[in-house]
């Protein structure tokens, strides 16, 4: 098997068999979650196929067309970011969904459960082995609608549902904006193929230099921050963490919000060693890493804390990736890459555990616990290791990519120099001192200090092997990382860098390397972190007070009024557009005619009335035409509907004379046979239908009703006038080929019939359908009556 | 090409339409909307006549008289099909519009039947055929 059939097979196989699990469940009963469990590790051995050539720096790569009219194919791109990204999702994919064998009680929805959780892995999987961008989107947005069905999974609870279409609202219009971002870089490039453009550098250089490059950067990074939960977008994760556990474990540490930053990295190239992407990227990281980190405070919902301890995370990735200047492009480049794996191990150990802890103690507040090292020690430990990790304490994988985050902030604030040398460095420590508080807390909150039983159940326990086995792996994992980084290192972070920075790249990555600036300033955040979680409570407490205080000062709150007065605002305008009768639509569309019609006519033709007019007609077509206005002057006049009814068939017949004397016999023919059926139809109908109602025409709605209908008419006129004095047509007229070809091609000698049952002929297809379905309708219509009766 | 007074007629045709299916009676909208699909025929229709323009049937005599009408492209030498020669006369009124038309004849005869039984309909339920007396009825 070659490895882009690998690849396919790695993103298709999620979806196929989700399409299948129904089927199996039927089998299966309640272990279906090992079936899940078994396609994400499929995943993962097809992806890790194609390691060994990815580290020898030969990509995969390769297409199907999919719709070769637009340029767009079906096109997947396997470099080592992708590769990175491809096993972090399949490789958590496997222990979220062996932990969901026991986490989901037997009661739940297992299948449509296991169903979402396989479809959002196979979207995750498809985006980031996409080349094509508009692909990119699709497989992003439809990470966005299984994470809104897998958030909202207990749809009973509004909680629930309010946190899914939060997620939803601000993922999927972020979607939006990086939609428009890729079709700007479009039309820059003129390729919708990523690869492409990452191979050609001179196109990379035309975008850099291009005056849409700030345009399509912000839109870029807007829908980026979006599913990253950056800047004023973070506000959908916290009410995310509504989803079952292992949800959050595993799209809302590990892969879903990520999925900005893969994003990042992978415009990475095209955009970077510029200002601006330094400004929007670093900026934005650097204000979210610390806005976030100190709202961590006042949470005390143990998955509350851990998502804004995701946010702040994300936001030191964000800033390393924006490191950049025109020399060195990618300072943070590894250090982000890196940072990026540690996270994800340590962070999705952190959220089983939570989930074991929630699931032990039947709460999720902190408060609430205490002590809970003596019923679970197990527990304790993989806990401790996982939140020592994100603390930056060594030896664990947490310190090293923390480590390379001061020395790249260090580096970047160096060759910046003046006060942002000393500022950016402060920031990162800053940043680093909140992570290492709000870690503490998680494990003194929960396993430390007293137990206050009055909150909690009696007898508590270690949970079953199941839910402990996937946590302990990856605290196992985290240590290993720490302690022999260079494994790690070689074979996946080695080619992620390479895939964004387009070249070779060589770390060296150890535990010590001697007394470094860096470690100085790590020795800083553990000294301040201790200080700060003394006054841990205070500061949580101050923030809870301006809470109440100031309200209004929340992007939550701006969110809760824009979403809650939608309804409102929607049906005041609703209100005013479609008031209800449909006159106003008829009038409102008549002005439109008017507007589109009269307008261009005006400025096309010269003259409103051309000159020569031809009245020069033979009698009988001028008594024909004058009996026509006539019989339609009835129509309007006539009261009754007989009359009325009798008057428009005279019209409809008058009509198919013309067509005589327009050269068109086929369509008098057919016009008489309609116009009978036509009027055999009305009489029935009217017959049916004594008329009652007589409308009294007040002055006023007659001259509005008159001013419009003649303002119609003028129009009509003008344009007709004009029409037939020969405005050029831009393009020939098809008809010759039909006036050619409809001998030799069809042997047909009427050309008319020619085109309907032969040029045409699904045309007419579809005319007879439209009959059908009229026959159909009218047949239902008068059948519900005698149904309901 | 076309006479004066056929146009004239086709506005008023227009004129009258719209007037009517601004009425607040059902069934007089139905009227309205049928003599406005009328009118548009015959618009269609008088686009593709001219003077002297011969019915789109092909008898014996015009059989083997190639026009040297090019009908498909040749990009490379800058040819856009369809091109017509210099001289070329035009023998017959336009098919293509003919073709159209009855198609739009025969689908209008079935939109009418349609909506003159959800006239019938909506009388049965509500007992007139007052449009603003149906609204008010239905809350």
């Amino acid at each position: 098997m070659d490895l882009f059939t690998a690849i396919t097979l790695a993103v298709f196989l999620p979806f196929i068999m989700a399409g299948i699990l129904p089927a199996a469940e039927k089998v299966l009963k309640n272990r279906i979650g090992w079936y899940a469990t078994a396609t994400a590790f499929l995943s993962l051995l097809l992806v890790a196929l194609a390691v060994p050539s990815v580290v020898n720096g030969e990509n995969v790569q390769g297409s199907v067309a999919w719709l070769p009219s637009l340029g767009i194919e079906m096109s997947f791109y396997g470099d080592g970011l992708s590769i990175m990204f491809g096993l972090i999702v399949s490789g958590i994919g496997i222990l979220i969904m062996a932990y969901s064998n026991e986490y989901m009680s037997k009661r739940e929805d297992l299948s449509r459960y296991y169903r979402q959780l396989l479809m959002f892995m196979g979207s995750m999987l498809g985006m980031v082995f996409s080349s094509n961008i508009i692909q990119l989107f699709i497989f992003w947005e439809l990470t966005s609608i299984t994470s809104f069905m897998l958030i909202g999974y207990w749809r009973n609870r509004p909680m629930s549902v309010y946190g899914a279409t939060k997620s939803l609202l601000i993922t999927a219009s972020g979607g939006i904006f990086m939609l428009a971002g890729f079709l700007v870089l479009n039309i820059i490039t003129g390729t919708f193929d990523i690869a492409t453009v990452l191979q050609n550098e001179s196109m990379i250089e035309t975008i850099k230099g291009h005056e849409f490059f700030l345009f399509a950067l912000v839109l870029i990074l807007i829908g980026a921050a979006a599913k990253s939960a950056q800047g004023p977008f973070y506000i959908w994760l916290p009410n995310a963490m509504e989803a079952p556990t292992p949800v959050s474990a595993f799209l809302h540490s590990a892969t879903m919000v990520k999925a900005g930053i893969y994003l990042v990295a992978r415009i990475h190239p095209i955009f970077s060693g510029t200002d601006a992407w330094f400004i929007l990227v670093s900026g934005l990281g650097i204000i979210t890493m610390l806005a976030a980190g100190f709202l961590a405070f006042r949470q005390t919902d143990i998955k509350g804390i851990l998502a804004y301890s995701t946010i702040s995370q994300l936001a030191y990735m964000m800033a390393m990736y924006g490191y950049t200047t025109y020399q060195y492009p990618g300072i943070g480049v590894a250090a982000a890459t890196f940072h990026l794996l540690n996270h994800a191990t340590f962070k999705a150990c952190l959220f089983l555990v939570a989930g074991i802890v929630a699931h032990e103690t039947a709460t999720r507040d902190i408060t609430k616990m205490g002590g809970l090292r003596k019923d679970m020690p197990v527990t304790f430990i993989i806990g401790s290791i996982a939140a020592l990790a994100m603390a930056g304490v060594p030896p664990l994988n947490g310190f090293l990519s923390k480590e390379m985050f001061y020395e790249s902030s260090l580096e970047m604030g160096h060759l910046l120099g003046g006060p942002l040398e000393y500022l950016i460095p402060a920031a990162a420590v800053l940043g680093g001192v909140f992570t290492f508080a709000y870690s503490i807390r998680f494990i003194d909150g929960i396993f430390l200090g007293k137990r206050r039983s009055e909150h909690l159940p009696k007898h508590m326990h270690e949970p079953s092997l199941i839910m402990l086995v996937p946590p302990a792996f990856l605290a196992v994992l985290v240590i290993l990382i720490g302690l022999f980084p260079s494994v790690a290192v070689h074979y996946i972070i080695e080619p992620a860098a390479a895939g964004i920075l387009l070249q070779e790249v060589h770390l060296h990555v150890s535990l010590w390397h001697g007394f470094t600036t860096a470690l100085m300033m790590t020795i800083i955040t553990f000294i301040a972190g201790i200080a700060l979680y003394t006054k841990y409570d205070t500061i949580a407490a101050w923030q809870d007070r301006m809470n109440a205080r100031y309200p209004w000062f929340s992007i939550n709150y701006a969110y809760d009024r824009i979403v809650n007065g939608a309804p409102g605002k929607s049906a005041a305008f609703a209100a005013v557009m479609q008031p209800g009768p449909v006159k106003p639509y008829l009038v409102a569309l008549l002005l439109l005619f008017l507007v589109l019609g009269a307008i261009p006519a005006m400025l096309v033709a010269t003259t409103l009335v051309p000159a020569d007019l031809n009245f020069n007609v033979p009698p009988y077509e001028g008594i024909l035409l004058g009996l026509i206005v006539l019989a339609a002057l009835g129509t309007a006049i006539l009261r009754k509907y007989l009359h009325a009814v009798i008057a428009v068939s005279a019209v409809g017949y008058l009509i198919s004379l013309v067509f005589i004397y327009l050269q068109a016999p086929d369509l008098a023919m057919t016009q008489i046979l309609v116009e009978t059926l036509f009027t055999i139809i009305f009489l029935l109908v009217i017959l049916k239908i004594p008329q009652t109602f007589r409308e009294n025409l007040t002055r006023s709605v007659l001259a509005r009703d008159l001013l419009i209908s003649s303002a119609v008419g003028i129009t009509v006129l003008v344009l007709l006038l004009n029409a037939t004095q020969g405005i050029a047509s831009p393009f020939e007229s098809i008809s010759y080929y039909f006036i050619e070809n409809s001998v030799p091609l069809a042997r047909g000698h009427n050309m008319v019939n020619v085109i309907l049952v032969d040029f045409r002929g699904y045309d007419t297809l579809g005319e007879i359908v439209v009959l059908c379905l009229a026959g159909l309708g009218v047949y239902n219509l008068i059948k519900s009556r005698s149904d309901s009766k | 090409m076309n006479n004066t007074l056929l146009s004239v007629c086709i506005a008023l045709l227009f004129a009258i339409g719209t007037f009517m299916i601004l009425r607040r009676d059902m069934i007089k909208v139905v009227i309205g909307i049928t003599v406005l699909s009328h009118a548009t025929n015959l618009l269609i229709v008088s686009t593709g006549a001219f003077l002297g323009g011969r019915a789109p049937i092909i008898t014996s005599d015009d059989a083997g008289s190639p026009s040297g009408i090019i009908f498909t492209d040749d990009l490379a030498s800058g040819i856009l099909a369809p091109v017509i020669p210099e001289g070329t006369e035009m023998v017959f009124v336009d098919p293509l519009v003919q073709a159209l038309t009855l198609t739009a004849i025969v689908i209008s005869l079935a939109i009418t039947a349609f909506l003159l039984i959800l006239c019938y309909r909506i009388y049965q339920e509500h007992g007139t055929t007052d449009v603003s007396e149906i609204r008010r009825l239905k809350g």
